[in-house]
């Protein structure tokens, strides 16, 4: 009987209504520009930090391009992990996906002798399988997100260190009696290798394609629409009759996919595999995504922020590592910026509840 | 009990208690007065201040204005949270604590290492009839003991008033009984006994007076031989103005939207339900909590399993599309990280998008438009959070969300709770207007004014079993409730009531 007690309406405090229909989601829309805004800023004055400490290495066209070319691993992966906190689960095995997807390419490449064209899409099934299997104990065997992908991806790297003997793999070299076709090879490492004008590096061009269809996935088809209500509010979305599972399993195996296509970008950059490469991909990517303004608790999100929190964090490494402070001062850094993402996130959401 | 030494006192007197919450008056210039030595039964309609007053009594939340005295000395709020015990349908208690650490924990003093119970807490729990279970985890007993764990917490506390919010919901009638019994006992020892409940049956025969409440004021202390579920019932909705005037009783001949047979819950909420509800009819199922009616209409919209024959529209199977849905509690139906003019439209799938699942916007905003004006939705704007809107906006937004999808048959859960006059008069009409579109609509009520303004037919739920048919086409209220009063009870005997109507 206090539920009348619910919700006291704000204050009617506005200074002039928004015109009905203009007013559509305007309040959501300025607050993520105006986070998107200052995140650009943060990268800008970053920048100019970096650009004075260094005596002007870091507003160079070749430095620029790296710190694009360094930000579309961590962004890519935040894309997908993007729809899994939004529709309000965790995914912490993206990371050891993204080795084991880099690995599984290269054994089954190189040792099994399987084409290339059969091996990529080969690991895209597994990891979009290994997707269902997280949203399938996630949602239909009910144990917490947090959990169940904690414990696949210890399982992940195991099974990873089990095929690959806990080698590294090298198309160039295969081991032993296997031979790699040198058109498969040169065809694999165009894929992020390709020369493009101004040595605009592929990886880019990939990050970019990715975003424009998350960009419209989540702002302007059903599916994000449907999803960002199923974060805000699980319970009222499945009285609403929005099929809540069908939407985990999507965001979870889109995830997975994610972070394998991630590793075949990097494989082909880098030329080869590491099993546990995906473990110091998590933190960041993880960072990147909150610092884009995407709410732990599900419901929101938004690509541009993410991939901007990506591009802030790849701005404060390279600048890093342009002054050779050296890599346990890029994760002190890493830390702190996180932390100070979210009280800020903390003090301007409770500044617009009591406003 | 020490507490006999206020056997000679006043007990709790309340007097002009206030209690505003935002814009909405909770507590109205409250008087009450609670003897030791009774128990006082409180009934109102939801939202007439019932809780609110046990939460003030219990120290939970400080009153607006107002003043209580107990034995003429000033209420304190450490005299709520130390004496006044409030028991719940379920116990506030440490569920992974055994029942004896229950009692014992925040009483250790200064003490560090845990300890026993002292004689007197055995003393009070062997009383209680829970030393055999003393060692069990709070978590695995039966409700019925961890409320009488409940109440030795408070006697070892030395409480002096003992406030029964809704205790039995969830009891057998066995169990129940016995809670009565324990009720008389700690009247007897000369507590303050308090008993909020909905069910008129037992108020009326374990209560020696009941007060009526109604917008947060006491509207009549009824006692002696006026003490009978009639009087308590009518009183409940006297004065209650028709906002719509009934009108929603009209003879109707559509087809059958819905038709149940033999429905009976998986767990037994409620058991051999056959149901019937016509387009374009709205048909209201009553009942209080535990009586299985809440389950029913859920199990109605598929989210409460059910087994036996369920026919929508002709065709065998579950409910689907054709079936909307609102639950009672708003968290339950609004998104407040969507806009309004998103949660207007966020059941709507085809609708709302255009090629390849995009979404159209000018479509979503001509909808949402459309409904905010038909509903009469009073937003700053369609682009607002939902937590900009008044209780009652917040609900007619819910309610609108629910009818855009134009669903064949809409399911409401207690339509108005916690909603002010003016949205309820809304609410009522966008209802009527719904029904009289050619839907069907079917609404659990637990008050008899909400019956009598929206619905066209009653059941009455009780132990599980629905009663026949009730057609609404009284012309006041207080003969409806009457009406309901008696079907209930007719439809009862011989189960649970049988001991409450045996001192009646």
């Amino acid at each position: 009987m206090t539920s009348s007690t619910t919700t006291a309406p704000a204050p009617d405090h506005a200074p002039t209504p928004p015109p009905a229909g203009a007013g559509q989601r305007a309040r959501a829309g300025a607050a993520s520009a105006l986070r998107v805004g200052g995140l650009i800023l943060s990268v800008f004055a970053v920048g100019v930090v970096y650009e004075i400490l260094s005596g002007g290495s870091f507003f160079g066209l070749d430095n620029l391009l790296g710190i694009l070319r360094a930000t579309s691993t961590v962004a890519i992966l935040g894309l997908g992990f993007l729809l899994v906190l939004i529709v309000g689960e965790i995914d912490l095995s993206f990371g050891n996906l993204y080795g084991l997807s880099a690995s599984l390419m290269a054994v089954s490449w190189i040792l099994w002798d399987w084409p290339v064209w059969v091996a990529i899409p080969f690991t895209f099934l597994v990891a979009a399988g290994w997707g269902a299997f997280n949203a399938f104990f996630t949602t239909v065997a009910k144990i917490p997100s947090f959990i169940a992908t904690l414990g696949s991806s210890t399982l992940i790297l195991g099974f990873t260190l089990l095929i690959t003997n806990s080698n590294s793999y090298n198309p160039a070299y295969p081991p032993g009696p296997h031979v790699i076709d040198a058109g498969q090879l040169s065809a694999f490492t165009a894929i992020s290798n390709e020369p493009l004008p101004f040595n605009f590096p592929m990886q880019g061009v990939w990050l970019i394609a990715a975003a424009l269809i998350f960009w419209f996935l989540l702002s302007r088809s059903i599916f994000g629409f449907r999803l960002i209500a199923i974060g805000g509010n699980p319970a009222a979305a499945r009285l609403a009759r929005i099929p809540v599972r069908k939407y985990k399993f999507v965001a979870f195996i889109t995830c997975s996919v994610m972070a394998c296509f991630a590793a075949l970008l990097d494989f082909s950059f880098i030329g080869s595999t590491q099993p546990n490469a995906g473990q110091t991909l998590l933190f960041p990517t993880f960072a990147a995504v909150i610092i884009g303004g995407a709410s732990l608790s599900g419901g929101r999100g938004t690509v541009i922020g993410t991939v901007t929190g990506a591009l802030l964090l790849a701005v404060l490494v390279n600048g890093i590592a342009i002054l050779a402070a050296g890599p346990f001062v890029q994760q002190m850094v890493v830390g702190s910026v996180t932390i100070g993402a979210v009280v800020l996130d903390q003090l301007t959401q409770r500044r617009r509840a009591t406003s | 009990m020490s507490a006999s030494g206020f056997a000679a006192g006043r007990g709790v007197e309340i007097r002009g208690l206030r209690k505003v919450y935002g814009d909405t008056i909770a507590l109205d210039e409250l008087d009450l007065w609670a003897r030791p030595g009774e128990i006082l039964g409180v009934v109102g309609p939801n939202g007439a201040g019932k809780s609110t007053m046990v939460k003030i009594l219990a120290g939970e939340e400080p009153a607006t204005a107002g003043e209580i005295e107990v034995d003429g000395q000033p209420w304190s709020t450490q005299f709520g949270t130390e004496r006044v015990a409030i028991v719940h349908q379920e116990a506030q208690l440490f569920p992974n604590l055994s029942v004896a650490d229950n009692i014992v924990i925040g009483r250790e003093g200064r003490r560090i290492l845990r300890r026993r119970t002292t004689a007197a807490e055995r003393a009070v729990m062997a009383d209680l009839a829970i030393s055999d279970v003393a060692n069990e985890q709070l978590q695995n007993v039966p409700l019925a003991t961890q409320q009488r764990t409940e109440i030795a917490r408070a006697l070892v506390r030395d409480a002096f008033v003992f406030l029964f919010d809704e205790p039995n919901s969830a009891l057998t009638a066995d169990e129940s009984a016995d809670l009565f019994r324990r009720m008389h006992a700690l009247a007897d020892a000369g507590h303050v006994v308090i008993l909020v409940s909905h069910r008129l049956a037992e108020i009326v025969a374990h209560c020696a007076r009941v007060a009526v409440l109604r917008d947060g004021r006491c509207r009549r202390i009824i006692e002696g031989e006026d003490l009978t579920q009639e009087v308590v019932a009518k009183e409940l909705v006297v004065g209650h103005e028709a906002t719509t005037g009934g009108a929603a009783a009209r003879d109707v001949k559509d087809a059958v939207a819905l038709e149940l047979v033999d429905w009976t819950h998986t767990r037994r909420a409620f058991s051999e339900v056959d149901l019937q509800v016509r387009s374009g009819e709205t048909v209201a199922i009553v009942g209080v909590e535990g009586s299985g009616a809440r389950e029913l209409v859920r199990s109605i919209a598929g989210f409460e399993p059910a087994r036996g024959r369920m026919t929508v529209f002709g065709s065998a199977g579950g409910p689907d599309e054709s079936t909307g849905y609102v639950a009672a509690d708003r968290t339950q139906s609004l998104f407040g990280n969507l806009t309004i003019g998103d949660n207007l439209v966020v059941r709507l799938r085809r609708e709302i998008t255009g090629f390849a699942g995009s979404l159209r916007r000018d479509r979503m905003l001509a909808k949402a438009r459309e409904a905010r004006d038909t509903y009469q939705i009073k937003a700053r704007g369609l682009g607002a959070a939902v937590a900009s809107l008044s209780g009652g906006n917040q609900q007619k937004l819910a309610i609108a969300a629910a009818m855009t999808e134009r669903p064949g048959i809409l399911v409401l859960e207690e339509p108005t709770r916690g909603v002010d006059v003016g949205s309820k008069r809304d609410i009522y009409l966008h209802m009527q207007r719904y029904a009289e579109d050619g839907h069907a609509v079917v609404i659990f009520c637990t008050e008899i004014t909400e019956v009598f303004e929206a619905a066209g037919r009653v059941h009455v739920m009780s132990d599980g079993r629905i009663s026949a048919p009730l057609q609404v086409n009284h012309t006041d209220v207080e003969s409806l409730a009457a009406d309901v009063t008696r079907l209930e009870r007719h439809h009862v005997r011989g189960s649970r009531a049988a001991s409450a109507s045996a001192t009646t």
